[in-house]
């Protein structure tokens, strides 16, 4: 039978609204394009909601075997002896391993962790031993039976005992290769450091009428995602070709990366990416796959699948870091700020992994999109006996932003300002300069804070008020800016196919942002051709060619340009063919804006994009194949580590702003998020309602963050390693009124002048929502999540 | 080992399987049947990936055993579908924007045919109750309730305009 035409829904459609849509301005457009700007329908739909779809677990080969890891009960312990004797005993066990195996230590900054634990163990749940056998059953079983001695030793359960320095996680940091990124100091907890200086704060301080000091802290965060990880791998111990099926958000670096592991040239690993139920940073690193292939080349070649139960995932994969803020602010009575100093302490964990990249990240991120002369910042990554900090939507800017919106708002109570004013007064515009005297090209944090508040009203609630219910109700507003990777680079190929549809092979994956389908669309629109026929190919590191990562809201900006670079190629080629058809000059060849392949001299002789299948110009002549490369190098100005200033240290800026408000009951302490209010220049919107999905998905996650999810430590002992105990927001928290406006604010390298919106959404949340919880108890709430009992035993604020 | 032997009625087929007695109905759907939309999340009954229809009643499949499902019917994500064409629920929810990494799809799907065999016209605020055992850590939830509603409409026309659609409802998930 055939199928229904599948269109974006009118009724629900959450665009389409007078507040939803404001252009600032405009690049390479004149508004009527016909596919990008307009929601379509997601190319990944179908396949997600028939179950066909193939993720992680989906894959499955003839021959597998099973994975299981053995685990340390301990945080902090030397390891003594691994007797793996009962479990190669356990009938359908083939191979157990550990980490003398495999000892190569890798890691992205600093090569600090090898797969497997070789001496010590530095975080509860780390692996100790692995397994393959012919049943997930037998495997655990086996795992379970591996006989392990430790020597306990004293655990770093916090920031405060890292930075005593008393017990070392790592003993010598000069034992590892080092990359020229990362800062470890030798004798110490400290992984990294991160310092930033512009102007002199001491002169600030000393201009200003008003120093507001405070401090805030952002607890430890679980990505949750609902496919656990996972990777299959099969690898040849003769030939050393190494295969991994794996749900990845970094194809190319994990291919690096196992290489390495395994002393293989890089050609020999191939990645073959599926579906990936989730990323927000938590599927960047490598986890299950180095095992997989480990156990997979020690079993003779047989396929291995390792997947991770929801207690591992918690336990022994990544998290969001804990950081412990101080800062300090310089403000004249006017409101204008002349000094702002920072200094943080990241929980990083017990290896560094990506935590120099989040740090840097929340560095530049740490005053603001605001206009600050004087500032220094000053933080450090520090190594404790936790599971490892990484990537979570956002790379430390959520955290940053909730800090200096935190800090914005006490500070306009003291000077009796209105915390919107403060906050427009000070705010950077297009053409000001930066926190590292970068000069910023596109940037409308102004349109975003007037357009975030007036979605909820702003100008007619009140700071606080007390409902009909004696609930105590308040609003609060957050604005950030968030730098994206720079240099970075990527490429693509555009293929077309004999019946004139087109392929892209890019490695910018899909993981539910919706880049299958954004990138269509600018070929779509580029070529005046119908979206049906432009797909992207699956990705595999043996075909698709390279791009650096699917992170840092990137990818529609980075793989946009490439594949707009090579439409123009494929235009170029095409015309070619029909001059060639034509017995014409090549010259005499146009491709028009309405998609026709036509002749210049004789406007009735044209074919149109979608007549070029069967049109014959393609028949035995060259394929229709162009690439399109992007990168970022050549603007880089490569921030220097003494005081990281630099005119361009991003590509672009990413820019929004959200207002909440809430209801705290004052009984029970529970707080209701009643109303959000977004914008985000995101400078044009490809597939507006996928942009809408990213802000409105990530408005519910960040109500997890600022009000219920906390990974809870006890000397290093996690106490709520599972979704019972770990909460995250369900759809009984969704009944929120939101209301979101696309800013658009043409940036004028990205195609159409897009940036990104994949972190964006959720960066102001947690702070705006804090903020309104702060207002509404008329107190100052210094960390995250607000929970009842703080509500319950809060402390007025009294000046 | 102990095992055990079924009669089950999987998506309108008719299975005779020997299963081991502990074997969850997850792993039988998915490694016996090679039906995998059904998705393992956290096997502790808290994400709602592993919803399926039994008897028309929504079950966390990680937590039932396969050996219980003698003589019962049981409706997973694949048999939404009829004759190659998507079920209402299944078009709403890609019309509405519902989807993005598609994990907690199935599942959201198959609590929504329960929802909807309980109550057929459900306001919002009875999505959320029914559906709240389903996490999404995609979408913040409310284009899903949309995709729901879209559906019920969608489901009222067929059934004005006696089209196939029709059956669908009826077919999803209640006792034939
Ligand atoms: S769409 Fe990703 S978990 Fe729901």
């Amino acid at each position: 039978m055939a199928q229904h035409v599948l269109t974006p829904c009118e009724k629900y459609q959450r665009e389409g609204h007078e507040w939803d849509r404001l252009v600032v301005k405009r690049k390479d457009t004149d508004g009527v394009e016909t596919v990008v700007g307009h929601s379509q329908i997601r190319k990944d739909a179908i396949a997600k909601a028939t179950g066909t779809a193939q993720y992680g677990a989906d894959v499955n080969f003839p021959g597998q075997l099973y994975g299981a890891c053995t685990r340390s009960p301990h945080p902090h312990a030397r390891i003594l002896s691994v007797n793996t004797e009962k479990a190669r005993a356990v009938p359908g066990v083939r191979v157990v391993i550990t980490g003398k195996d495999y000892p190569e230590p890798y890691g992205q900054f600093i090569a600090d962790q090898p797969i497997i634990a070789l001496d010590k163990v530095r975080y509860q749940g780390e692996t100790v031993a692995a397994v393959a056998a012919e049943t997930e059953e037998a495997a655990r079983e086996a795992a379970s039976l591996v006989e392990v001695e430790y020597e306990l030793l004293p655990v770093v359960n916090s920031i405060e005992d890292s930075i005593k320095n008393e017990t070392l996680i790592h003993e010598d940091w000069s034992r590892y290769e080092c990359s020229s990124a990362c800062f470890p100091e030798q004798g110490t907890n400290i992984g990294d450091s991160f310092h930033l200086n512009k102007g002199d704060v001491e002169k600030g301080f000393a201009e200003a009428d008003l120093i507001v000091e405070s401090k805030f802290l952002c607890g430890q965060l679980q990505h949750t995602l609902i496919e656990t990880h996972t990777a299959t791998a099969q690898a040849n111990p003769y030939t050393k070709e190494i295969d991994v099926w794996t749900p990845n958000q970094s194809p190319f670096s994990i291919r690096g990366l196992i290489a390495k592991i395994f002393g293989v040239p890089t050609e020999k690993v191939r990645l073959i990416m599926t579906d990936i139920g989730g990323g927000f940073g938590g599927k960047y690193e490598a986890k299950c796959e180095p095992i997989a292939v480990a156990l997979s080349l020690k079993a003779g070649g047989r396929p291995v699948k390792l997947t991770y139960d929801r207690h591992e995932e918690f336990e022994a994969t990544v998290c969001r870091s804990t950081v412990q803020y101080y800062i300090k602010t310089g403000v004249k009575k006017d409101g204008t700020l002349t000094a702002q100093l920072v200094t943080g302490y990241w929980d990083a964990g017990a290896y560094v992994t990506t935590n120099p990249r989040v740090d840097y990240n929340a560095g530049f991120a740490a005053v603001g999109p605001y206009k600050v002369p004087n500032v220094k910042i000053d933080t450090y990554v520090c190594m404790t006996n936790r599971t490892l900090g990484t990537a979570y939507r956002g790379f430390g800017v959520t955290e940053a932003a909730t800090l200096h919106e935190h800090q914005m708002d006490i500070v306009a109570r003291k000077l009796h300002m209105e915390p919107l004013k403060l906050r427009l007064q000070n705010c950077l515009h297009d053409g000001d300069y930066g926190v590292s005297g970068d000069l910023i090209m596109t940037c409308a944090v102004d349109e975003c804070l007037r357009a975030a508040a007036e979605n909820i009203g702003w100008d007619k609630l009140p700071d606080r008020w007390v409902d009909e219910e004696g609930n105590l109700c308040g609003k609060g507003i957050a604005c950030f800016n968030k730098l994206t990777g720079t240099p970075s680079t990527t490429s693509c190929v555009v293929k077309m196919n004999e019946n004139g549809s087109l392929f892209i092979w890019s490695a910018s994956r899909e993981m539910g942002q919706g880049v299958t389908t954004t990138l269509p669309q600018f070929a779509a629109e580029s070529m005046h051709m119908d979206l049906d026929r432009i797909s992207v190919a699956p990705v595999d590191t043996t075909v698709t060619p390279y791009d650096k990562t699917t992170t840092s809201s990137r990818s529609t900006f980075h793989s946009g340009n490439a594949v707009l670079e090579a439409c123009e190629d494929i235009k170029k080629q095409l015309c070619k063919l029909a001059s060639i058809k034509w017995s014409c000059d090549e010259n005499d060849v146009t491709y028009t804006d309405e998609g026709y392949i036509q002749r210049i001299s004789d406007a009735e002789q044209r074919i149109h994009i979608h007549d070029v299948g069967k049109s014959g110009i393609m028949h035995e002549q060259l394929p229709v194949i162009a690439i399109g490369r992007y990168g970022t190098s050549d603007i880089f100005d490569p921030p220097p580590v003494d005081g990281r200033q630099s005119s361009r240290p991003t590509v672009m800026w990413m820019i929004g702003a959200q207002a909440a408000v809430v209801k705290v009951n004052p009984i029970t302490g529970l707080v209701k998020v009643t109303k959000m209010g977004a914008a985000h220049d995101i400078g044009k919107a490809i597939n507006p309602t996928g942009c809408l999905q990213q802000i409105e998905g990530a408005i519910v996650m960040g109500i997890g963050h600022a009000l219920m999810e906390e990974m809870i430590y006890e000397d290093g002992n996690l106490r709520n390693g599972n979704m019972v105990d770990y909460k995250v927001p369900t759809f009984m928290d969704s009944d929120v009124e939101t209301k979101i406006t696309l800013v658009e604010n043409g940036h004028p390298e990205g195609p159409y002048g897009v940036k990104g919106i994949g972190e964006p959404g959720l960066v102001p949340t947690a702070a705006a929502i804090a903020n309104a919880v702060c207002h509404a108890c008329n107190t100052d709430f210094d960390s995250l999540p607000i929970k009842p009992e703080h509500i319950l035993f809060r402390k007025e604020v009294n000046d | 080992m102990q095992y055990v032997e079924i009669n089950v009625t999987v998506n309108g087929e008719l299975y005779n399987k020997t299963v081991p007695a502990n074997k969850t109905l997850l792993r039988f759907l998915r490694e016996d049947l090679f039906l995998n939309g059904v998705k393992e999340g956290c096997n502790e009954g808290e994400c709602g990936a592993f919803t399926v229809l039994v008897d028309g009643e929504p079950m966390n499949s990680c937590l039932v055993l396969a050996a219980e499902l003698n003589g019962r019917e049981v409706l997973t994500v694949e048999g939404l579908a009829q004759d190659g064409r998507l079920h209402p629920l299944q078009e709403a929810f890609i019309e509405a924007g519902a989807i993005q990494c598609g994990y907690c799809t199935p599942g959201m799907l198959m609590s929504a045919v329960a929802l909807l065999n309980r109550y057929p016209h459900p306001t919002r605020a009875q999505i959320r109750k029914e559906m709240e055992g389903n996490i999404c850590r995609c979408t913040g939830y409310t284009r899903i309730a949309d995709a729901v509603l879209l559906a019920v409409e969608k489901m009222d026309t067929a059934e004005k305009n006696q089209s196939p659609q029709r059956n669908q409802k009826v077919l999803a998930g209640t006792k034939k």
